[in-house]
């Protein structure tokens, strides 16, 4: 099996200039933790990750330490917002580079890609970059576990 | 003879150029001048394997690995987290208590650790706090780095440079504690006063929640117990032994790697994962520097400046250590301070040759070195460690910010410390 075969095909995709506020309203909105950003060809550019965004939020200081168990209350963190100008930058300012995977690349490569890359949705592109897809690790970990299920599998 | 002279010059400026202007890492900009300078020295005849390993000061390298191995034990443990933890509960959210108290943990830490390290520890915390508070970290970073640095120069081992003196002079632990604590003391109580004048504004945003700092749980911080006793308990028995070195006849290197080899019997950790936090990069910049400053003896060039600076320093000896104050905080503010005290250390050492004391411009040298590195953002790796972990909060320090404060800091420091040079002239010629 192909990660094309388990993939989503209706990806909610951005163009490089929708502000931050309008890229955390659709996902938001359609409840994804991924927006591949594409060009006027459809040709994937990047991704904004919720991971990105929620970096507005929690300021990276939180990896400084090797734990934080002995932090009981957040105090004035938990109550900070981003400042308004901020959200009215553009997301590419947050945009990540893609690690993406062509349409017939196979399952446990993808999931290979996405261990190692620590990543949770890879966008699927077709061999001249267009966006056709994505797949979440469930997606494909359950495309992969479903071939367990079949008869030469030990009753 | 001269034209000797003039290579073995020429390359160690364009070495220093190098190392100064980052166009190299600083280590691989050291070993490739030290290599030249031997190639070049073998070819023309002025400089020899056997001279330049001489020219290696083992005790300082010795005296910085041990203190390193040290450190290196009491870093996981959570220690310098525990404190910084203990001293913010302890201010309870007042902003100038907290400075205070952060400011004087980081000093006494640096004073017998490495000032690089105490402040990687230290100013996480204070990131954390300053985020639970909702107040900008960023007076307190800075303040860190500045006293810190304003600290490590009171004693022998608080900064490389101060090792570096103390070996070329023959200076003890004790003559620090009595030529450069007092002095430091005074100075560094003006550069807390001074940052509570320049931070006023900052400082007088009371945070609304205080009480959230009681939520950070002290138990938690220190991870491994037994661990910092051990290190702690060897740490103030090396400390002793630094105190009674002259007595006991022993060399503060030796007694910094009897504590290192004493720690790491009784800790038994795994001793690569110990190893691996040695700066190893650092040794090896000052070994290659040895090396590179070895050359330029070998072929006279530092006796030559000696010889010309000795008219000047017998006549006004006063103004000669106030100027090489001046002099050296000048150049530390914008460069790495080791280099500059590396290539002081053998013209000063020239000079007491010609038959003047040296005493006082070793001092001088010790002030010079230790304050200057306040003035800018690239002076000190404290400081640079400073920005660069500030950049990982909402307010990032940039190199303007610091000019405005740690420039004052940087010329109060000196300022006093010139002051007290002069009044108690006397006991520095001892």
């Amino acid at each position: 099996m192909l990660v094309r075969d388990c993939m989503k095909r209706e990806v909610t995709s951005i163009r490089p200039t929708v502000t931050i506020r309008q890229a955390a309203a659709l996902i938001v909105e359609r409840h994804v933790g991924l927006l591949p950003v594409v060009d006027e060809h459809e040709r994937l550019i990047g991704v904004v990750r919720l991971h990105d965004l929620m970096s507005l939020e929690l300021p990276d200081f939180v990896n400084l330490f090797p734990e934080v168990d002995f932090v009981h209350d957040f105090g004035a963190v938990e109550t900070t917002r981003p400042e308004p100008e901020l959200l009215q930058r553009q997301a590419t300012t947050l945009m990540e580079p893609a690690i993406s995977a062509e349409e017939d690349c196979g399952l446990l490569r993808a999931y290979a890609l996405m261990l190692h890359h620590s990543l949770l949705d890879l966008p699927v592109v077709t061999s001249d970059q267009k966006l056709v897809g994505l797949a979440s690790r469930v997606d494909i970990g359950v495309a992969i576990l479903s071939t367990w299920q079949t008869s030469d599998s030990p009753s | 003879m001269i034209i000797n002279g003039l290579i073995s010059g020429l390359l160690f400026l364009v070495s220093l150029w190098l190392i100064f202007s980052e166009k190299l890492n600083r280590t691989i900009a050291a070993f490739l001048g030290a290599a030249l300078m031997l190639g070049l020295g073998k070819l023309l005849g002025f400089y020899s394997e056997v001279e330049a390993l001489s020219s290696i000061d083992f005790n300082t390298l010795g005296l910085l690995l041990g203190m390193m191995i040290l450190v290196a034990l009491l870093e996981p443990t959570g220690l310098f987290e525990y404190l910084a933890v203990w001293a913010s509960r302890l201010s309870r959210g007042n902003p100038v208590r907290l400075l205070v108290l952060l400011g004087t943990i980081t000093t006494v830490l640096s004073m017998f650790l490495d000032n690089v390290t105490t402040v990687v520890l230290v100013a996480p915390v204070t990131i954390l706090m300053g985020e639970i508070l909702g107040i900008n970290p960023m007076p307190f970073l800075m303040a860190e780095a500045l006293l810190s640095n304003t600290g490590g120069v009171a004693t022998l081992v608080g900064d490389p440079p101060n090792v570096l003196i103390a070996s070329a002079a023959g200076f003890s632990f004790v003559d620090f504690l009595t030529h450069s604590f007092p002095i430091v003391l005074v100075v560094w109580l003006a550069a807390l006063l001074l940052l509570r004048y320049l931070f006023r504004k900052e400082l007088s945003v009371q945070p609304s929640n205080p009480e959230a700092l009681q939520g950070l749980d002290l138990s938690e911080t220190l991870t491994d117990r037994v661990t910092a006793f051990r290190v702690l308990v060897v740490l103030a028995c090396a400390l002793l032994g630094f105190l009674l070195h002259g007595l006991l006849e022993m060399s503060p290197a030796f007694i910094a790697l009897s504590a290192a080899a004493g720690a790491l019997i009784w800790v038994q950790p795994n001793p690569s994962e110990v190893l691996k936090r040695v700066e190893w990069s650092v040794l090896a910049f000052f070994a290659a520097l040895f090396v590179m400053v070895g050359g330029l003896e070998a072929t006279g060039v530092l006796d030559a400046l000696a010889r010309l600076a000795k008219a000047a320093v017998s006549a006004t000896p006063v103004l000669s250590g106030v100027a090489l104050i001046w002099l050296v905080a000048g150049i530390s503010a914008m460069v790495d301070n080791v280099p500059v005290t590396i290539a002081l250390i053998p013209v000063i050492e020239g000079l007491a040759s010609g038959g003047v004391n040296v005493n006082p411009f070793w001092w001088a040298l010790v002030f010079g070195a230790g304050f200057g590195g306040n003035g800018t953002i690239v002076g000190s790796t404290a400081n640079i460690v400073v920005a660069g972990l500030s950049e990982r909060t909402r307010t990032p320090i940039t190199s303007r910010q610091w000019n405005r404060r740690g420039l004052p800091v940087m010329l109060t420091t000196c300022a006093v410390a010139s002051l007290l040079y002069v009044l108690f002239f006397p006991l520095f010629i001892r």
